[in-house]
């Protein structure tokens, strides 16, 4: 294993999950492998990334376009929750000041 | 372990069908999935209860153990064996009369042990024994303003174990950072979860954030702000002299580029600072300071 990297056949081995379903994810741009000496890899965020589709495909039966609309809702809502942040905070400052 | 109503937590009745399980399971596993409520710690209880419940209702042998005897179904076998034993003293009508109380509504917030000791704890897994990642931990942290400013150190202890932590200058309010590998350890060999840091920034009496900016206000005696001077300003990385110039009216604003807070994790960049004057007008003239001011009246 190289330094934060995890070769996906043992990701294969360990999730016992088809290489296929790796590469349908990065073909839906879901996930990013890093090609090293002609061995593909993935790294700690994007295999936590790949877990979470994982578990989305295992646990609700969501299928590669299902799951490519979750994330673009996940990837929303994770902004809307920082700016949800930022504004409470701005109103806090407004709320000192008044 | 608290009796859990696991027919309750699906909305099923007793006779339902694996089918019904599956459907029922899949409905509310939508909802509730915790990859589908990111930083919902209610949706993920409830996910788990969830799974706990499909866990032992999907599987026919642990559900005819849970109907029969309730609470106590993780220990049918040893219960059968007791039971057998009794047979073996009393009438043959004499049957099991404990562990009934089956109508018992579901109490408990947390996972059963059972749910925990099959799968460590928390991510609501399948039960196949292919590796997981370990459950994320989530931690709150109290800062004051001051501490946010620097980049700095400080060791919180999460489960019992102490962790050392690296906060960056310029983190916001409410702001979650994660560290990766400091959560439970994985599941079946997989790689431990993560720690998730939220920072709760307690307000300063001076100094008021807004972003990166920082607003302070200043008081200025009157003639200074008529004929101008200068004043010792306390910023939050140190003093400076800044230019009062003449004629400056109350609640004029002065911009310090660069003197605001540090932008998170853009080493050497910051907010501005706004500082704002505020005029204050003296009080108690004696008679010979009112005849000045009435003069100045008329001029």
């Amino acid at each position: 294993m190289e330094n934060n990297l995890i070769s996906i056949e043992d990701v294969c081995v360990h999730h016992q999950i088809q290489i296929n379903f790796i590469q349908s994810l990065e073909d839906f741009g879901l996930i990013h492998t890093t090609v090293i000496k002609k061995s593909i890899w993935l790294d700690s965020d994007e295999l936590s990334k790949l877990e979470k589709y994982l578990r989305l495909s295992h646990d609700l039966d969501i299928n590669l376009e299902g799951l490519h609309a979750v994330a673009h809702l996940l990837t929303q809502l994770n902004d809307m929750q920082e700016e949800i942040l930022s504004l409470r905070n701005e109103l806090n400052y407004f709320k000192q000041i008044n | 372990m608290d009796y859990i109503d696991y027919y309750k937590i699906l909305d099923l009745k007793k006779n339902a069908s694996t089918d019904d399980i599956k459907k029922a399971y899949r409905k509310l596993a939508r909802k509730h999935h915790p990859d589908l409520n990111p930083n919902n710690e209610e949706a993920n209880k409830k996910f788990q209860q969830i799974n706990e419940a499909n866990e032992v209702l999907s599987d026919p042998d642990k559900r005819k153990k849970y109907d029969k005897y309730g609470k106590d179904w993780q220990h049918a076998d040893q219960l059968d064996a007791k039971e057998q034993q009794r047979r073996q003293y009393q009438s043959p009508s004499g049957g099991y009369d404990g562990g009934s109380s089956y109508s018992g509504g579901f109490g408990g917030e947390d996972f059963s042990d059972f749910f925990s000791s099959m799968f460590g704890g928390g991510g609501g897994r399948s039960s196949r024994n292919s590796p997981f990642k370990g459950q994320d931990y989530n931690a709150d942290l109290q800062l004051n303003l001051v501490d946010a400013y620097t980049t700095h150190k400080q060791t919180l202890a999460v489960n019992g174990k102490q962790v050392r932590i690296n906060i960056p200058a310029g983190v916001e309010n409410g702001q979650k950072i994660k560290l990766a590998g400091y959560g439970a350890p994985g599941v079946n060999n997989g790689p431990p979860g993560d720690l998730y840091i939220k920072f709760n920034i307690s307000d300063h009496p001076r100094f008021k954030r807004k972003g990166n900016d920082v607003y302070i206000q200043e008081e200025v005696d009157l003639y200074t702000a008529i004929l101008g001077g200068e004043k010792i300003v306390e910023t939050l990385n140190g003093k400076v002299k800044l230019k009062i110039p003449e004629g400056t009216q109350p609640d004029t604003t002065l911009r310090l580029k660069g003197k605001g807070f540090p932008i998170y994790k853009k080493e050497d960049q910051f907010g501005d600072l706004y500082v704002k004057w505020q005029v204050k007008l003296p009080t108690n003239l004696n008679a010979e300071q009112k005849e000045l001011f009435e003069k100045l009246s008329k001029s």
